[in-house]
């Protein structure tokens, strides 16, 4: 009798023992609602060696939301962060992290990623330019909104104008800043105007990447470009397919009109910068001079009355 | 002797329902041409939003065109009808008569001259801005083609004119719609001796004493042609 109540007892310990090992040890958190119980204080971030800094909260109604949220969880990108406390970052800064997680991106969205690395943006990248966009600079993991949505395309120009728009950036690749040009452009007026008044339509006026493509996007100097001299007049007759053989010089080429570019363009605004005031000038002397002459007159009329 | 009429005739039903159509579309044009100029301005986005997007817009705004071509191109068969039938005198040209009909009023409106100049059936106001809504409107049209035709205008003409063309078209759309509020709407409506407005237009009539003050070679052309005016 003693002999087995003593098998039990060190058998219970060792069972015991065993399970505080094992709880002691590093915990593991395996659904978002666990990851989410410390990642959604605000103001939480990461810093990188670099001194930059980056928010690590989630806002977890938008996550569960976006695209990625009803598909996948926490431990499917950061399968390293189940472990709590989670591993130090071996990035250096956070283009390092964004680059290596591009390869995370790419488990799902290979093919993506692949057209992405061939296009210029992908080749800055490789070739350790600062701004390169990486994935997550368009796509928020946290946030996905489907591509395909009416508010996607109505704000991809502005999306593509956070760094095109920017002169500060652009100069540094000998780049304009081409964003403002296609706001006050043809497409760009009828896309901002779908985006003001019909947030729920598609605008069917061209953006960014229906010229330029967009995983894919080139150099404009280069042969493969969309928008190559030689290809362009191919890529407008796509949404004009009557486009006759000089439709494509109707595109002034996100150039500013001036005496060298679309001179005149600029022509014809330099005519009407000094018609309009001049005519205005004229109509309006004419008018104070005869309602001048009118009031002498009533003046005169009183005095001799 | 028959009793002296108090007013002349001046417009043809015609020409009247001509300036008809001309108002409905030059205001309809503006309407939904000026947001689309200014269309980042928040009173352009209600006004574009209120007609139901920009493509709806667009639609009233190139109706209206026609309209306004349509009215263009009856007053020139109009016109040109009227001369075979000798009933147009070429009233409407410039001649030197409107240079010093020019140098006179200005010497009149400074108070060099006790009377206005003796100006003929249309003073040198009324030729300016006759031919300014024919210059506005050909500039307009065509260039509004252009952009309402890229496709086919470029299979012939440089593609450059299609941007200059929407640079022509909303300048000269400024330019007419500040002409109209200047000039139109002084001499027409705010002029202290019209106030409210001249019915010329709408009654086909010109009293005779406005005549004789406005007009006065006209006046003399057409009474010395009747009967001398009982002194």
């Amino acid at each position: 009798m003693t002999s087995v109540r003593w098998v039990s007892i060190v058998l219970g310990v060792l069972i015991a023992g065993a399970a505080l090992v094992a709880f002691a040890g590093p915990a593991v958190a395996q659904d978002p609602e666990t990851c989410l119980g410390c990642h959604t204080a605000p103001g939480m971030v990461l810093t990188f060696p670099s001194t930059e800094v980056v928010s690590v909260a989630i806002d977890a109604a938008r996550f569960k939301n976006s695209a990625h949220g009803q598909a996948l969880t926490c431990a499917t990108c950061h399968p390293k962060n189940v472990e709590v406390p989670h591993p130090a970052v071996t990035a250096k800064s956070l283009k390092d992290y964004q680059r290596i997680a591009a390869g995370v991106c790419a488990s799902c969205h290979g093919e993506a990623v692949a057209v992405f690395a061939a296009s210029v943006h992908g080749r800055a990248q490789r070739m350790g330019f600062g701004d390169a966009p990486t994935c997550v600079t368009c796509h928020n993991p946290h946030d996905a909104s489907r591509v395909r949505t009416a508010a996607f395309r109505n704000n991809l120009p502005q999306l593509c104008g956070t760094c095109h728009g920017d002169p500060r950036i652009m100069q540094k690749y000998g780049l304009r800043a081409v964003y403002q040009t296609y706001i006050s452009e043809f497409h760009g007026v009828t896309t901002t105007l779908y985006k003001l008044t019909k947030p729920r339509d598609p605008t069917p006026a061209a953006i960014c990447t229906d010229c330029h493509g967009g995983h894919d996007i080139r150099a404009a100097g280069d042969p493969a470009s969309r928008v190559h001299p030689g290809k362009v007049l191919g890529t407008c007759q796509t949404c004009h397919p009557g486009a006759g053989r000089y439709f494509a010089t109707a595109w002034t080429e996100h150039a500013t009109p001036g005496p060298r570019a679309a001179p005149l363009v600029w022509y014809v605004q330099l005519f009407y910068a000094v018609l309009i005031p001049g005519t205005v000038a004229f109509l309006g002397l004419l008018t104070v001079l005869d309602l001048g002459r009118w009031a002498t007159d009533q003046i005169r009329r009183a005095g001799k009355s | 002797m028959s009793a002296r009429p108090q007013a002349v005739p001046r417009f043809t039903a015609g020409q009247r329902a001509q300036h008809l159509m001309l108002i409905i579309s030059f205001n309809m044009l503006a309407f939904t041409g000026l947001p689309q100029k200014y269309f980042q301005t928040g009173w352009a986005e209600r006004i574009i939003a209120l007609m139901g997007g920009i493509e709806r817009t667009r639609l009233i705004h190139r109706t209206f065109a026609v309209l306004l071509i349509g009215e263009a191109l009856w007053h020139l068969v109009a016109v040109l009808a009227a001369r075979r039938a000798g009933r147009e005198h070429g009233d409407m040209g410039f001649s030197f008569a409107d240079l010093q009909g020019i140098i006179g009023d200005f010497a009149y409106l400074l108070g060099f001259r006790r009377e206005k100049p003796a100006f003929g059936r249309y003073d040198y106001r009324q030729k300016f801005e006759y031919w300014a809504v024919v210059w506005g409107t050909i500039v307009m049209a065509v260039t509004g083609l252009v952009m309402w035709f890229p496709e086919t205008v470029t299979r012939v003409f440089p593609g450059v004119i299609v941007p200059a063309s929407r640079v022509a078209h909303g300048g000269e759309a400024l330019l007419a719609m500040l002409a109209v509020i200047i000039w139109h709407f002084y001499n027409a409506h705010f002029r202290p001796d019209i106030f409210p407005m001249d019915r010329t237009m709408w009654t086909g009539e010109m009293p005779l004493a406005r005549l004789r003050h406005d007009h006065r070679a006209e006046y003399e052309r057409l009474m010395g042609a009747e009967e001398p005016p009982a002194s």
